[in-house]
């Protein structure tokens, strides 16, 4: 799961990246309008975090050039212009949620988790396959009602094939989504975090499409 | 017309001297027209008696010819024309072809004798003329002109009293007369110019009435500036004034961007104060986090008011309802999308607020949230103007917005006095709480009301009365 930190104020983008690093995000930080569109424009993120008074480039043409060019990822505002009138201009720019500062980063990151749920088309704060149960608020996962340890590597993972489950996932697609933007992307790193996950689940959960990538189903499931 | 008034003082020189003016002018005319009637009273006098003198001598005649028809002829020579009487007495006695001398008079005297001058003991003028103001026949008062005339040839010859006769009254009636219509057309005069006075003041000051007019709509915020073609005395008056507006204006908002931008400009810090502490359960990251709270609290107080003073001068927009709700419910059912919000709007055309378009964002984004916070499954906005009985008074009419959802409500005690700043009326859904007391206070500023009432489905009916635009 990626999220994209675009914060012209440092501390408060260091405080975010951490956040949201803890609970679990592969996160990339940009602090001017320019970095973020263009961040926007080439990765795939699943979440964005937007201030709308940036240098450079202001965060709501930001927002609008990437659903110009059809960038459809959530997108969460957070500023400290809580007017109504800011907040309609930023919904209808295409904004997600709406964060006004100073804010709680509890509150924050159970926006993000919603955003993210809501994205993949789950409703609920919790998301289940088979035996699988992942609390989106707490960051486990439980199976049977016992709780798993993972590595955070090794929760990205899981999470992202539970927020997709009964879905072919592409290593790309995985890749994308679980690294930052700086990370080396060697496909294989997912073979080896796959591998792990199959001990820790019932293997059969996590199917090798050849040539496509991996699906997540339930256990039995023929496919 | 108030005391101490440009229109009162000019209206009371001009009535001044019109009073003064008027009375002198007339008393001026009265005198000397007073001094030509009685001239040509006495003129007529004296010619009338030299005429009387030139038909009676006759060449060769024992004595005067009775001039019989003169008074009809004189009469018609002058405008100013008064009856005179003339008569022709002879004074040493002497016989005329033997019988005593007659003594020639008008018709008019039926016999009575003229007053003579010279038995008066008035002494002749240069022209030999005797002239006095003297009782006459009938006892009133006659102007009478002598002269003794020798008449005759021969043993009748002898002196003869010739005399003509004006009644003064008859003269001083003419002049009373005059004196009249004088007074009559001067007070008449005076009237007409007291009134001209007064247009004159009105139209000549009627600009000032329209600019005192211009200049409380600039105060009650229906114009930001001094309109209209004024006068060219008052006009630099004006540019001046709106001069003046322009740079207060100028300065207020450069104040109260001042202030919403330090507003926002603390805000971050704020976050990331209060995020840093709380990652440490320290006793003073718990005193930050405290004081941080009050900060932000604090900063959006006055953050909504000098959003609020910024009321002042704005009041003449109109925004139309319907298009403000759409787009908030546009946004809100983004922001609440899991919980399939059905919304209904009921803002008809004539629905507009009078006033700025983002307050009316402000309090109707508010209790839409709260609305959409709460609601089961249904918001609605009706808005429309307020019937009125036409008793309301200062001509206002209202617009009322009712938001209501299918909620949970709020209790009696609750209903009773739900708003107040910085009080959350519940705890468990995010949200800053003050809400509801932005709206009020917002409300207030347009001198509406703000009300909470049980909906009919059961759930909160949030209650917007706000100045209709007509």
């Amino acid at each position: 799961m990626r999220v994209l930190i675009v914060e012209d104020d440092r501390d408060l983008n260091r405080q975010l990246v951490s956040a949201l690093t803890d609970a679990g995000y592969a996160v990339d930080a940009a602090f001017d309008g320019e970095e973020g569109h263009f961040l926007g424009e080439t990765e795939p993120y699943d979440v964005v975090i937007l201030d709308t008074g940036l240098p450079k480039m202001d965060g709501i043409r930001v927002l609008e050039q990437w659903r110009r060019s059809d960038r459809k990822m959530p997108v969460i505002i957070l500023t400290a212009r809580d007017r109504w009138s800011d907040k309609v201009a930023g919904m209808d720019a295409g904004a997600d949620d709406y964060v006004s500062k100073p804010f709680h980063m509890q509150e924050l990151l159970a926006r993000v988790r919603a955003q993210m749920r809501r994205a993949s088309g789950h409703a609920r704060s919790d998301i289940e396959c088979g035996p699988l149960r992942l609390d989106t608020k707490t960051a486990r996962v439980t199976l049977n009602g016992q709780p798993i340890k993972l590595t955070s590597h090794e929760y990205r993972l899981l999470a992202y094939l539970l927020h997709h489950n009964e879905r072919v996932v592409s290593r790309t697609e995985l890749v994308e989504h679980l690294y930052e933007q700086d990370f080396d992307r060697d496909s294989n790193t997912i073979e080896v975090f796959i591998g792990r996950l199959r001990k820790k689940i019932p293997p059969d959960m996590i199917k090798t499409i050849r040539g496509l990538g991996y699906r997540l189903s339930q256990a039995g499931d023929e496919g | 017309m108030k005391a101490n008034s440009l229109a009162l003082r000019l209206f009371v020189t001009a009535a001044a001297w019109v009073l003064v003016v008027l009375p002198i002018a007339g008393w001026i005319i009265y005198t000397r027209h007073r001094a030509r009637v009685v001239e040509a009273f006495d003129y007529q006098i004296w010619s009338f008696l030299q005429t009387v003198i030139d038909i009676a001598v006759e060449e060769g005649a024992p004595g005067p010819v009775p001039p019989s028809e003169l008074g009809k002829q004189f009469r018609t020579q002058s405008a100013l024309h008064w009856q005179l009487q003339w008569q022709i007495k002879p004074l040493d006695g002497k016989l005329v072809d033997g019988k005593p001398a007659e003594t020639l008079r008008s018709r008019s005297l039926a016999g009575k004798e003229l007053p003579l001058p010279h038995e008066h003991g008035i002494e002749p003028e240069e022209d030999e003329t005797r002239w006095a103001d003297l009782p006459g026949p009938d006892g009133q008062l006659v102007r009478v002109r002598e002269k003794i005339h020798q008449f005759g040839v021969g043993t009748g010859a002898q002196r003869y009293s010739v005399t003509v006769a004006g009644r003064v009254g008859e003269m001083e009636e003419t002049i009373a007369d005059f004196r009249y219509q004088l007074t009559f057309a001067l007070a008449l005069a005076g009237v007409g110019l007291l009134a001209a006075t007064l247009f004159q003041v009105r139209f000549g000051l009627f600009p000032l009435a329209r600019m005192e007019r211009s200049l409380a709509a600039i105060r009650s915020g229906q114009a930001t500036r001094l309109e209209g073609d004024l006068p060219s005395e008052i006009r630099p008056l004006q540019q001046e004034l709106n001069a003046l507006l322009k740079s207060n204006q100028e300065i207020v908002e450069r104040a109260r961007t001042h202030v919403g931008n330090l507003a926002h400009a603390l805000k971050t810090p704020l976050a990331v104060l209060i995020n840093e502490a709380r990652r440490e359960p320290s006793p003073l990251a718990q005193k930050v986090i405290e004081q941080a709270d009050t900060m932000t609290t604090q900063v959006n107080l006055y953050l909504d008011r000098a959003r609020m003073a910024a009321r002042i001068g704005v009041i003449g927009r109109v925004t139309e309802v319907g298009p403000v709700a759409e787009s908030l419910v546009r946004a809100l059912d983004r922001l609440y999308r899991e919980k399939e919000l059905s919304y209904s709007l009921d803002c008809p055309a004539g629905a507009r607020f009078q006033g700025e378009r983002q307050d009316l964002e402000e309090m109707l984004g508010n209790l839409l949230d709260n609305a959409s916070k709460w609601a089961r499954s249904k918001v609605s906005v009706v808005a429309a103007p307020v019937p009125t009985d036409g008793s309301n008074g200062a001509g206002q009419d209202w617009l009322e917005i009712r938001v209501e959802d299918d909620g949970p409500g709020l209790t009696a005690e609750q209903l009773a006095d739900p708003i107040s700043r910085g009080r959350r009326l519940d705890e468990t859904k995010p949200g800053s709480g003050l809400g509801h007391s932005i709206v009020s206070d917002l409300a207030y500023c347009y001198n509406g009301k703000f009300e909470l009432a049980r909906a009919d489905a059961g759930g909160l009916s949030a209650r917007l009365t706000l100045p209709l635009a007509t």
